[in-house]
């Protein structure tokens, strides 16, 4: 029976390159798929591409990944998935090509997949009458329209099956869905149709397990971390159907741990509704879902359906919110907590009379309640002998000025407040605040075209 | 009966998606799955993490996997770069959550 492997090579933008060297070298696999985009990287890239248009993609693919063991996939016909174009998809390709060039890969084929920013349709689409509705907050989309950095459609996995199909070596996208860079080269290889809801669904999942790289494979892992194998050399994840079974296990030689537990913790991350997690491929239901260890690191999944895939694309909106500073000082043993409240309040004073007119202001305390918050233990008990603590101040505004004036006021505290403290992390500086604006387009507005090219 | 940190009957992990922050929450044995889901509501939730989730909290249920999926509307103070806090992502919202006391007749764990 044909079985197809993929593996994950690539967790986000930033993420180590090692795993997937690891793959290409030891494991059998057919594909690999890497994943560079969170929800706010498009913004960041876009933001750099206006600096300087050679930018606006994650260069690292080629500098740290393809120039490692892009050579060795090619020869041992190992195909990648990837979205690293991010918003400069050519700029990618000729970053790919001049690498492939540089190697003497004659014939190497390069597939993209244009058409998913549409940034520059959104005056058409506003005169239309189209509103962008937001997800998440009630708003008017024409109060950003002029500060918007980034428009675009998380699209499906057809385009790039389609450069599969024209013998791609390599397929680059933009704003591809993490899990669709997976399913491509699945349905590529199963021939399951547009409409095979039940397989796509499974091809999704497949790509959900392993779009986060060692998070699939003992990385993050709540349940015993202590009991993962070799995290220096963490192993990302490989799935490996046939046309009745999906397995998730791991390459050969290398640490990590694929376990009931590390699979499950994975499988709802960031699934709002189980019975309704929405692709742009297909609507997965994952909520009779079964997990089961058949073997050392190989666990098989079960019972997982597809329904029709919803008739519009989430578009993710990048936008130009404001400004913020963040402010820390360190104190430690006797009485940190105390001092570094006590400090808080004064630069707080300060600012009043300086008069900063903020639109929001954190302050919280590294290593007492900067992660955990209100559900943090800052009782007297917890308190007492606590060896340091880190009073951190985060200021917001849309004016980049109000925001600069808490920067001067904090390294005199070393010397003008309670005994101690010490300046952490170097002066602050004003940063720009990004967001995001989570909508909805019709499918028709988008023109995806697939590409290839040849070296 | 005795009151103890969910930490010690389950495990999960935390996800975010826009200012949404998502908790799945599995038993560690099969046995905790009814203390979990008679314990760990929308409501007992709600009352846990106080101002810290603005919005709804809604729970599924999926005895399948052995656990639950909670998610949690205006959890993360605005949402990636937008929050002002450190975990602006909310990676450490699944401790939090498993920081919740819960209560257990004797002999049940």
């Amino acid at each position: 029976m044909k079985k197809v492997a993929i593996g994950g090579g690539q967790g986000f933008w930033g993420d180590s390159p090692d795993a997937a060297i690891h793959m290409i070298r030891r494991a059998d696999i057919q594909y690999i798929a890497c994943d560079y985009l969170a929800e706010l990287t498009l913004s960041i890239m876009a933001k750099q591409q206006i600096k300087d248009p050679s930018k606006g993609f994650a260069p690292d693919f080629i500098t740290r990944l393809l120039k490692e063991a892009g050579k060795e996939a090619w020869q041992k016909k190992i195909r990648i998935c990837t979205n690293a174009g991010g918003m400069n998809i050519s700029g990618c390709v000729s970053a790919i090509r001049e690498w492939a060039a540089a190697e003497e890969m004659k014939g190497y084929k390069v597939g993209y997949v244009t058409g998913d920013s549409i940034k520059e349709k959104i005056p058409q689409l506003l005169k239309e009458g189209w509103t962008f509705p937001n997800f998440d907050y009630d708003g008017d989309f024409n109060s950003i329209v002029d500060k918007i950095y980034n428009v675009n459609a998380y699209i499906g996995h057809e385009a790039i099956e389609q450069c599969l199909e024209d013998g791609a070596d390599v397929v680059v996208t933009g704003r591809a869905a993490d899990s669709a860079l997976f399913l491509a080269p699945l349905a590529h290889e199963f021939g399951w149709l547009d409409n095979d809801w039940d397989n796509l669904a499974r091809g999704i999942m497949a790509g959900h397990l392993l779009e986060c790289g060692g998070q699939g494979a003992g990385g993050n892992f709540m349940y015993d971390w202590r009991s993962v194998p070799h995290m220096e050399d963490l192993g990302f994840p490989i799935a490996e159907l046939t046309e009745d079974t999906f397995e998730i296990t791991k390459a050969p030689d290398c640490g990590g741990l694929i376990s009931e537990q590390s699979v499950k913790e994975q499988f709802l991350y960031e699934v709002l509704d189980p019975a309704n997690y929405l692709t742009p491929d297909v609507n997965v239901d994952i909520s009779q879902a079964t997990l089961t260890q058949v073997g050392p690191d190989r666990v098989r999944v079960g019972n997982i359906k597809g329904k029709a895939k919803p008739k519009d694309l989430k578009l993710c909106v990048g936008y130009h919110k404001g400004w913020k500073t963040v402010s820390m000082l360190s104190f430690a043993w006797p009485d940190a907590f105390e001092k570094a409240q006590y400090c808080a309040d004064i630069i707080m004073k300060k600012m009043k009379k300086r008069g900063m007119k903020a639109d929001d202001v954190h302050i919280s305390y590294i290593g007492v309640n900067s992660l955990h918050l209100g559900v943090a233990d800052t009782s007297e008990k917890a308190m007492k002998d606590l060896n340091e603590c880190v009073m951190r101040i985060a200021v917001f505004s849309e004016d980049k000025s109000e925001c600069a004036k808490i920067i001067p006021e904090i390294s005199p505290l070393q010397l003008n407040g309670p005994p101690g403290a010490s300046f952490f992390g170097g002066r602050a500086h004003v940063q720009e605040v990004m967001a995001l604006w989570p909508t909805y387009v019709p499918r028709d507005v988008l023109d995806i075209q697939a590409h290839i090219q040849e070296v | 009966m005795a009151e103890i940190y969910l930490n010690e009957i389950a495990h999960g992990r935390s996800g975010d998606k826009g200012d949404t922050s998502n908790v799945c929450v599995f038993a560690r044995k099969p046995e905790y799955y009814a203390i979990i889901a008679r314990e760990v509501t929308p409501e007992t939730v709600h009352r846990h993490f106080g101002d810290m989730v603005k919005g709804e909290i809604v729970r599924y249920d999926l005895p399948s996997l052995g656990g639950f999926n909670f998610v949690m509307k205006h959890a993360l103070g605005g949402g990636a770069t937008m929050s002002l806090r450190l975990d602006s992502l909310g990676k450490s919202m699944g401790s939090a959550f498993m920081r919740m006391k819960i209560h257990v007749e004797d002999g049940e764990i």
